[in-house]
């Protein structure tokens, strides 16, 4: 008999249950159920009312540096800001015309889009769960737009796969109408020869069937699945004497073998839903308002090396654009600089507290903005923003802008890739990169390759200032390093996405600033 | 989704190909066996270099460096934890894989320690393996 089974579940191996069925929102859900402390999460910034008169050192300028400083100056505080760069929002970022990027390791690129073209080549959609960015975009009135994240036309490219429906480029429709009216109409015919009826109360079987056949699409009488207009048309409807050719299903043997149905979800990711949103112009532009406000306080191109404190203050050693050595001090420091950068800052604090630093490793991830002649994918494919699913990790997807519809050019995010497929991409030239990433799209796209125009690419753990995409927690870091820095050492707090469990987002940087803030001020006033 | 998919892309490469044939490969090869030199290559050279000298500042040297040559198991421990800006590879390579790339890594350049074996990595990793999320078909 099965082990497993005749054991009670441990505490801990129902939590990873939960993890393994609904995401790390429902391990929270359950940890709260069975009396850990789980705090509720905040959707406004805290209200830091009392004593402020205290000089607070904040160490970067992304989102949560930016928020950091925002609103401890507005509680009253004196803020000073440093920033490696020369410019403001970390990974919060847009390559346009004339940005400048040098990998480590790699060859100075200079953007050379056209005026008004730009890639987001970090951050570039906010759900509408994303409450802190969208509370300051309202507050610093910075515009938005829709991002589409999802088109029902748009292609999925599947090469691994065998039979007529691999390696070729299908529609999404197609294969969302037919995999799931297939897949309603057996399970319509298991209920109607009783198969399932131990499942249902009185009067569920009747409603389940109706269920099935408006989620299939199936036929009113039999219970079938014969096609639907939401699959597309082999000639669309139109005036007078034509009133549209319908198309044809797949082979259900044909979408499985394809596996192309791996791309259908009953839902969105909840980090993924829809209604999704992008800054107008470009990610830089939260960031942007966020400096404009700020002014003198945020000091660009000043790299921290040192950080220090006694039981007093605390200074912070940096090198400024001329390598001239300065320092600053303070009451208090609020640190967003990356795990993985702080890594190599000189920083007095605790032994367990440096280790707990070391604690989590850094995600590989690369993007390519592709400049393109032409919106061959409007024009010729009615394909407007979302994206194009590959199984080659090595690409990704292909995803289409959501913004300067039906305009001349575009850009064109060519591979999103993660991991050791990032790793690899990483490693080649720019040129090489470009060739790729023209390659993967030329399977989808006959008018692909001939189109790219010049491109702009990244691969964030070469990026300095930042050597990682986002902070990838394991379990066993999350259980013994994350607590350990979510409280200060001394009189350094720390602050970043990759102290939430939003990380990876924006919103993650925002709310760990509120938090960290929030613990700050209430020591000020204790 | 994918881990296995992802996995299975990296053993499409031609052992022994560069990095610019690979760029152009376009219908997948039978899977074949890495060598360390293509493994480093594909996986660590981004950011230590294809000589082993690294980034300074960034990335470490690995060539002439004592702790790749050192004891094996917190080497072994790094490749499959990670730690800041070295990412983890415990979902991306499996245990031969390692030891292959570690094993290059304590011979190549002049550095000189003795091979690391599959099996050790497989008692390192233990059993409560902890794969990063899988690659999911869409991430932030
Ligand atoms: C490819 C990619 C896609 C993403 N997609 C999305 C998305 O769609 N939506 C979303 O909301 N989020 C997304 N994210 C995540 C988002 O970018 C981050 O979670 C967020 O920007 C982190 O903000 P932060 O302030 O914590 O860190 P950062 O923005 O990294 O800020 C840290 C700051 O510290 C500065 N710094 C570093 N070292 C020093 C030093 N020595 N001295 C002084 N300053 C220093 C840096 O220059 C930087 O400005 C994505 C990230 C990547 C990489
Ligand atoms: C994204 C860049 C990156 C990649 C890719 C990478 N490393 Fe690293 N590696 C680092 C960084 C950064 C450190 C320093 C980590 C720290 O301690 O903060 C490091 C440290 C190491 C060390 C320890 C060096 C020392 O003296 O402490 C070894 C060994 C190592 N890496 C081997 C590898 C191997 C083998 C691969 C490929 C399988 C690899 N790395 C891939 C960035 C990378």
């Amino acid at each position: 008999m099965n082990e497993a089974i005749a054991q009670p579940l441990s505490r801990r191996s129902f939590l990873e249950g939960l993890g393994g069925v609904g995401g790390t929102g429902l391990v929270l859900a359950g940890m709260s159920a069975l009396g850990f402390g789980i705090e509720a999460r905040a959707a406004a910034p805290p209200v830091l009312s009392g004593r402020a008169g205290k000089r607070i050192v904040v160490l970067g300028s992304g989102v949560a540096g930016l928020t950091s400083a925002y609103e401890l100056r507005k509680a009253g505080y004196d803020v000073v800001l440093l920033e490696a760069r020369n410019r403001v929002g970390g990974r919060s970022y847009t390559a346009r015309r004339g940005t400048q990027l040098t990998e480590l390791g790699g060859e100075p690129q200079t953007c050379s889009f056209d005026e008004g073209l730009y890639i987001n080549p970090g951050p570039w959609r906010i759900p509408y769960h994303h409450y802190g960015y969208l509370h300051y975009c309202r507050t610093l009135g910075v515009p938005v737009e829709l991002f589409n994240n999802d088109n029902d036309h748009s292609y999925i490219y599947y090469e691994k796969g065998s039979g007529p429906l691999a390696r070729r480029p299908v529609r999404k429709q197609e294969v969302a109408a037919d995999t799931r009216g297939y897949a309603a109409e057996m399970l319509a015919k298991q209920v109607n020869q009783g198969a399932l009826d131990q499942a249902f109360s009185p009067g569920d079987k009747e409603l389940f069937l109706d269920y099935l056949k408006s989620e299939g699409y199936l036929t009113d009488k039999d219970f079938r699945y014969i096609g639907t207009p939401g699959r597309g048309y082999d000639t669309d409807p139109g005036a007078g004497l034509q009133p549209g050719v319908p198309s044809t299903p797949y082979a259900m043997s044909d979408l499985l073998h394809s596996h192309t149905w791996d791309t259908l979800k009953s839902v969105s990711d909840f980090d993924q839903q829809r209604t999704m949103f992008q800054p107008l112009g470009g990610m830089d532009r939260l960031p942007a308002a966020f400096g404009r406000d700020l002014g003198p306080i945020v000091h660009l191109q000043h790299v921290v090396e040192k950080i220090s404190q006694t039981d007093q203050g605390v200074t912070v050693g940096y090198v400024d654009a001329q390598g001239q050595r300065g320092s600053v001090s303070g009451d208090y420091c609020v640190c967003t600089l990356p795990l993985s950068v702080l890594r190599g800052v000189d920083l007095q604090v605790s032994p367990g507290f440096k280790d707990a630093i070391g604690g989590v490793s850094y995600a590989l991830v690369g993007k390519i903005g592709l400049q393109m002649k032409r919106r061959f994918w409007e024009e010729d494919h009615a394909i407007y923003g979302g994206h194009i699913y590959f199984d080659d990790a090595d690409v990704g997807s292909i995803n289409l802008p959501s913004t300067g519809w039906l305009g001349k050019k575009g850009v064109v995010l060519g591979y999103y890739q993660f991991f050791a497929n990032a790793a690899k991409i990483s490693a080649l030239s720019l040129a090489e990169r470009q060739a790729f990433a023209a390659a993967a799209g030329q399977k989808v796209f006959p008018q692909y390759a001939e189109n790219v125009e010049t491109s702009f690419s990244i691969a964030w753990h070469r990026v300095p200032y930042n050597l990682g995409g986002w902070a990838q927690w394991s379990d066993d870091g999350r259980r013994d390093a994350y607590p350990k820095l979510l409280e200060p050492d001394g009189r350094i707090y720390l602050a970043g996405e990759h102290l939430s469990y939003i990380g990876g987002w924006q919103e993650g940087g925002i709310e760990s600033a509120w938090s960290q803030i929030a613990k700050l001020h209430k020591r000020v006033n204790a | 989704m994918s881990k296995s998919s992802a996995r299975y892309v990296m053993r499409l490469l031609v052992a022994g190909a560069s990095l610019a044939v690979v760029a152009q490969a376009q219908a997948a090869p039978p899977p074949t066996e890495l060598s360390g030199a293509s493994l480093f290559a594909q996986n660590c050279s981004a950011c230590h270099q294809l000589t082993g000298k690294g980034v300074p500042g960034a990335f470490p040297a690995l060539a002439g460096d004592a702790f790749p040559q050192g004891p094996p198991e917190p080497v072994v421990r790094l490749l499959l934890n990670g730690r800041g800006g070295m990412p983890s590879f415990r979902a991306d390579l499996d245990d031969r894989q390692i030891a292959t790339v570690l094993t290059y890594v304590r011979s190549a350049w002049g550095n000189h320690a003795p091979r690391i074996e599959p099996a050790m990595v497989a008692r390192v990793r233990g059993s409560a393996a902890q794969d990063h999320a899988a690659q999911a078909l869409q991430a932030h």
